[in-house]
């Protein structure tokens, strides 16, 4: 939680002023903290492990994403730093809290399972890159071995 | 009670004004006659302004789009919020005119101009979500929430520009173009929904339909000073809405009012079998609390409960951002509301929590591009590299980037670490503003922890990118509803930046909260944020 405050005051970089709109006095409870005019330097603890950390070039290509060597050099520092921000979960005392997939659910909410025919097929063919008769082209799979 | 506050600055008594800028308006309205602005009190809301111009005959819808076109052309240069002009708007409002002049029935939306996010199903007209990898692609059915506008008379006017597969906050990543904030054509109109928020505030079009995953309606509206609405998870049909993280989307409205954004919610929501995830909750008629400010009492909002989150005001917010968030606080005071200071303890968490949930389904959205079915292919001599190569030239930096983020966080060994951990934070999320809501009837918050920054002020920084979504992704965890709209100015600009303030309503109660937002709007001295920097249609 703290890294993510830290996080919040690092992007602030200067103060802005608000034009012609006075302050009101509130109570006491809120607290009004004047923004620093310099900027915050970052830091992070490290929460995740560095032999745990990303290896970008298989994450590609489980995703089948092509990456350039340089654009693994550019995208792997960050990767990494926000890899390592998500690491402060792990902080987080959740035993006994049930994982929610989504917001609640008002039970199960399934249409009949009965095929429709789609009226406009040749908008669909005419999207397909590669399209003979009724194939989808696409080249042979090659055996790694 | 939250303060012992001055008197308020405005309340009934003050007509609606506008700032500067109000000739632009004036200028539009020149070819709708009813819309001038030297009369009373303007409309509150465009929707049923254009609907009794065009019943009464004393516009025509084909007028109304050629003044809108006009717009277009004239300012597109400078702000870009399009990606794509349809070809058919003026045979559209041809139809709509010719279907009046025969005496037959027109929809609710007849006339109204609309602008549809680009990762929204147009049949027919691109939708390439920003992103090359559907660079020509034109999808063969339109969204559930597209065929409901145009069922109703809604013309699509263009496809608005926006972060590639809705990842970003700023339109940076956009594969096509940049879109420029009206009040500022040096800074970002906010994201991802950016062109559809820049168009409403220029004026190009009347409303407008975006998405909200993690703030991508909410944060756009504050940066551009207009109202975004996002509804409760379930609200509106998502068939057709590209998919980015399937928990978390929506599709969202924008209007330059809360009664022109409330009305285009109303149009799009309800059940759809086509999407399982679509609520059966009846859809309440919104328009019964668009009152007008004629009709309001001195208290109009009285023993409404408010929630201040407390959280939203601590360090590493804009001291502007919080002086009009505490301001607004005070005029809602001033309604009548009871306005308490609540804190949600686990509200820091929902931004790596976000982060991972939002990566690890886009990881798993996102790979039907695979250069196979549709968009653009890279011919390879085997399948895989067909894949690898389609995907790595058409997908940009920031869409790669999280697609290996999400691959990493659900993969063996990891998954019970990031994805079902950030699904327990979830949990813990929604209990803290369940409880919160259970004593409030709405929370608010700022809508950004600044205003409008600079272009590529944050493109290179991820993180500091990812920081400007701390007051809003929390609530597309919890599925809630939200509305953000224009509350103050601060400095920046030509002449200030637009601050939006966002409040928050429990589950389906979008009721309450077009409410309170209405007649906070309708009571806010100064009110009216049009930007100045655009000129006149000629």
């Amino acid at each position: 939680m703290a890294a993510t405050r830290a996080l919040l005051a690092a992007i602030s970089a200067c103060p802005r002023r608000r034009m012609g709109i006075k302050s009101s006095n509130f109570s006491s409870s809120l607290q009004f903290q004047r923004q620093e005019s310099r900027i915050i330097a970052r830091s992070f603890s490290s929460y995740t492990n560095s032999s745990s950390l990303p290896d970008i070039s298989c994450l590609a290509e489980t995703a089948r994403i092509s990456l350039t060597p340089a654009e693994i050099e550019e995208c792997e520092p960050k990767i990494r730093q926000v890899i390592d921000w998500f690491g402060q979960l792990q902080q987080v005392d959740v035993n006994c809290v049930e994982p929610a997939i989504r917001a609640e659910m008002e039970g199960r909410n399934l249409r009949e399972d009965a095929p429709q025919t789609f009226e406009n097929r040749d908008s669909i063919r005419a999207s397909i890159p590669s399209f003979d008769e009724t194939y989808l082209k696409v080249p042979k799979v090659l055996n790694k071995e | 009670m939250l303060s012992t506050l001055q008197p308020p600055r405005s309340l009934t008594l003050l007509p609606f004004r506008r700032l500067h800028g109000s000739k632009t308006i004036a200028s539009l309205a020149s070819s709708s006659p009813t819309l001038d602005a030297s009369s009373v009190s303007p409309p509150q809301s465009q929707i049923l302004t254009t609907r009794r111009s065009l019943l009464s005959g004393e516009t025509t819808a084909s007028e109304i789009a050629k003044s809108y076109l006009s717009r277009i052309r004239l300012t597109e240069p400078q702000l870009k919020c399009f990606l794509h002009v349809s070809e058919n708007v003026l045979k559209e409002a041809q139809e709509i005119d010719q279907r009046i002049s025969r005496g037959e029935e027109v929809g609710p939306l007849a006339g109204v101009v609309i602008g549809v996010k680009d990762n929204i199903c147009t049949e027919g007209m691109p939708s390439t979500a920003a992103s090359r990898i559907l660079e020509h692609y034109r999808p063969p059915f339109d969204a559930t929430a597209v065929k409901k506008i145009k069922e109703m008379g809604g013309i699509v006017v263009g496809k608005t520009n926006m972060d590639e597969f809705g990842m970003g906050s700023t339109t940076e990543a956009s594969a096509f173009q940049v879109t420029a904030n009206p009040w500022d054509l040096t800074r970002v109109p906010g994201g991802s929904s950016g062109g559809s928020a820049a168009a409403v505030a220029a004026n190009q079009c009347m409303v407008s339909l975006g998405s909200d995953t993690g703030g991508s309606v909410r944060q756009p509206a504050s940066f551009c000073g207009v109202v975004g609405l996002k509804p409760t998870y379930g609200r509106v049909s998502r068939f057709g809405l590209m998919a980015y993280a399937s928990s978390l989307d929506v599709i969202g409205c924008f209007g330059s009012t809360v009664a022109d954004a409330g009305m285009l919610l109303h149009a799009v929501s309800g059940y759809d079998r086509f999407d399982s995830t679509s609520s059966k909750q009846d859809v309440p008629e919104f328009e019964s609390q668009f009152l007008s400010m004629d009709s309001f009492e001195s208290k109009p909002l009285k023993g409404v409960r408010v929630g201040l989150i407390r959280e939203t005001l601590e360090e590493g917010v804009d001291s502007g951002v919080r002086s009009a968030t505490q301001e607004a606080a005070s005029h809602l005071e001033a309604l009548g509301c009871l306005v308490t200071e609540v804190s949600l303890p686990s509200f820091s968490l929902g931004l790596p929590a976000y982060y991972v949930i939002a990566s690890s389904e886009s990881s798993s959205n996102l790979s039907r591009y695979d250069g196979v079915r549709y968009g653009n292919q890279v011919m390879a001599d085997e399948l895989n590299k067909l894949y690898d190569c389609s995907r790595g030239q058409g997908f940009g930096g920031e869409v790669k980037m999280r697609i290996l983020m999400g691959t990493y966080a659900l993969s063996a060994g990891y998954y019970d670490a990031y994805y079902k951990r950030a699904q327990q934070v979830r949990t813990l999320i929604r209990k803290d503003f369940k409880a919160a809501l259970d004593h409030n009837d709405i929370l608010i918050s700022p809508a950004a922890p600044s205003a409008a920054y600079k272009i590529g002020e944050k493109k290179d920084d991820p993180l500091a990118m990812y920081a400007g979504d701390i007051m809003t992704v929390n609530v597309n965890l919890a599925g809630l509803p939200a509305i953000v709209l224009p509350c103050g100015l601060v400095e920046g600009g030509p002449s200030g930046l637009p601050v939006g303030l966002q409040m928050i309503g429990a589950a389906f109660d979008e009721e309450t909260l077009l409410k309170v937002g209405h007649i906070f709007e309708q009571t806010l001295n100064g009110s009216g944020f049009v930007p100045p920097t655009l000129p006149n249609v000629a």
